[in-house]
């Protein structure tokens, strides 16, 4: 069985950003890019689903990133996958999450899957609508939200996360699944997982290898960046020391009822 | 773009809150473009929120109350919106961004070849484009995006965003008919509910989060739930209080959990790391407790009472259930 997982390359979480105001666009200068953190998960749900299956299965890692976002593709390989393949191309800039689902599924087409893994969403973009979309244009199931991922035989079967539990489902494959984090605890690269993923291939892909019919980066967007702002400042509000219980809950209750809260 | 539709997420007759708050805002848009406002529910029990969406300002309520949406994981209920939708023609549709409302969204927007924007924080019309408002990268930055000239529009608008208005409107219901021939590809085997259902963390208008102070699980079902109970809020959670296992991922927020914007977040035991700011920033007013004064939530809390946690919350519950008594 073939399982590819998707990865997003994205700006670290601690690292102080900045917008450019020209480009509209993050700048990445000396931003260190990490793997999505929710793509751990994917990475890990995999490797479990090889170990468990054994011969015969493979895990490929898919990353529709610009080529210097090779070193951390090379981290997901010292996790333990097989190989990757990197979509690269400087006219997929500016896509939005249409044009950025459109050619991941034609390039996952073209790369050859059983199943496909995603994360649940991208801690930069947020918007948790890829999967989706993704599964849509494959043309394949799409079971989102698993906190339980199996494969038996040709069904994959999982625990769809509800906000009240979860939803036991199931579907044929080929197919598509997103996990969230609480499926398991993602591995830390071994040192021999390190120096054997310096081997692994990275197989480029650009986009004329893709033969889309239909225009993705800037121009293709179906949406356009108008306006960026600052968010509202958050300032140092009041900080008051509780001698007891009952003194606390009066000041909170008091700066409740100045906020007409209460 | 000049339609607007609403996608009505509900459970076996129970609606969620959002739903009503996208009914309205369905309205509020359709009128700045010119057109009309319809609202879709489907599903078991279907029949009984179309009933009460008649309370609400939509022009039109399509209605299937249909099994098979809860037999089979979303692609029926995306079959049913977009039969709407192109019916209607051109139109925004509204999703909540909940789990249901993304999955729906984004398989709809697929289907329509129609963009999206997610967690949609504001809404409004500019020369003639519908904009959509949302923080990015953690909150760093507050996009509008407009949506370029395309016949669909899919947004997935964050609960608490706007506010539900009763006001009958003509509320004509229609009953959506089934696609003919259709099988779907994911069967949903069994539903197991392991909490009483009760509104999330990201519909509630008031949060209580307990965090690493709270030393373990019993304060999530006993002091931090009487204080949401009687403020009429959820429970949350920051990761360090998930990680240990004291309380179910859904209720956490922050980074790797959900990112919600209540009238009023009230933290207690919790440092406040920038992974748990970013889910909770946009809130409306923010309360921390905490027995150390120098935790970085002090830095951005509208208000931090340094004390004894265990000492203030309950004597808070107690003092909230005695003003809500008693009107001022």
């Amino acid at each position: 069985m073939k399982i590819v997982v998707t990865v997003k390359l994205v700006p670290d979480t601690n690292a102080d950003k900045r917008i450019d105001p020209a480009t509209k666009r993050l700048v990445r200068t000396g931003v260190e890019t990490v793997l999505n953190p929710f793509d751990e998960y994917a990475i890990e749900a995999a490797l479990q689903l090889k170990e468990k299956l054994g011969e015969g299965t493979t895990v490929t890692i898919f990353s529709m990133a610009p080529e210097s976002g090779k070193e951390v593709v090379r981290k997901a390989l010292a996790m333990g996958a097989d190989d990757a393949v990197m979509l690269s191309d400087a006219g997929l800039e500016g896509s939005d999450v249409w044009g950025t689902a459109y050619a991941m599924a034609a390039a996952l087409k073209k790369t050859g899957f059983d199943l496909v893994v995603c994360g649940t969403q991208s801690t930069d973009a947020i918007t948790g609508e890829v999967p989706g979309v993704l599964a849509e244009y494959l043309g394949v199931p799409g079971l989102t939200y698993l906190r339980k991922l199996e494969v038996d035989g040709t069904t994959v079967r999982g625990e769809r996360e509800t906000d009240t539990g979860f939803q036991k489902v199931s579907a044929s494959l080929p197919a598509l699944v997103s996990v969230t984090k609480s499926i398991n605890e993602p591995r830390y690269p071994s040192l021999k997982g390190i120096m054997g993923a310096k081997k692994k291939t990275i197989a480029p892909l650009a986009l004329a290898d893709l033969g889309l019919d239909r225009a993705v980066g800037s121009d293709g967007a179906k949406t356009e960046l108008v306006a960026l702002a600052a968010p509202p400042a958050r300032g140092k509000g009041r900080t008051a020391t509780a001698a007891d219980g009952a003194e606390g809950a009066q000041i909170i209750v008091d700066f409740l009822k100045e906020k007409k809260l209460l | 773009m000049r339609n607007v539709i609403a996608f009505i997420e509900q459970k076996a007759g129970t609606p969620r809150r959002v739903s009503f708050e996208l009914a309205t805002a369905a309205k509020d848009l359709a009128a700045q473009l010119g057109g009309q406002a319809h609202a879709v529910v489907v599903g078991n029990g279907a029949g009984a929120v179309a009933n009460s969406l008649k309370a609400y300002p939509v022009d039109v309520i399509h209605v299937a109350e249909d099994a098979d949406v809860d037999a089979f994981l979303v692609d029926p209920a995306v079959d049913y919106v977009e039969a709407v939708a192109r019916e209607a023609g051109p139109s925004v549709v509204l999703v909540p961004n909940t789990m249901l409302g993304r999955d729906v969204g984004s398989r709809l927007a697929a289907r329509l070849d129609a963009g999206l924007t997610a967690d949609v924080t504001e809404l409004h019309v500019d020369a003639g484009r519908v904009v959509s408002v949302s923080p990015k990268l953690g909150g760093l930055t507050i996009t509008s995006c407009a949506f370029k000239d395309g016949d669909y529009g899919v947004v997935a608008v964050r609960p608490n965003t706007f506010a539900a208005r009763q006001e009958a409107g003509t509320g004509e219901i229609v009953q959506i008919a089934k696609p003919a021939g259709k099988s779907y590809a994911i069967t949903v085997e069994d539903e197991v509910v392991e909490a009483a259902p009760e509104l999330g963390v990201d519909e509630a208008s008031v949060v209580v989060s307990g965090g690493r102070g709270v030393g373990g699980p019993d304060p999530f079902t006993t002091i931090l739930k009487d204080l949401a109970d009687a403020l009429g809020g959820a429970v949350g959670a920051s990761r360090a209080a998930v990680d240990a296992g004291w309380v179910s991922h859904s209720h956490q927020v922050g980074q790797t959990g959900k990112t919600i914007s209540p009238q009023l977040y009230v933290a207690v035991g919790i440092s406040g790391a920038i992974q748990h700011k970013v889910g909770m920033r946009t809130a409306g007013t923010i309360v921390a407790i905490n027995k150390d004064a120098g935790v970085p939530i002090g830095e951005f809390a509208d208000l931090l009472v340094v004390g004894d946690l265990f000492g203030i919350v309950p004597e808070l519950t107690k003092r909230v259930r005695e003003a809500k008594a008693v009107p001022a």
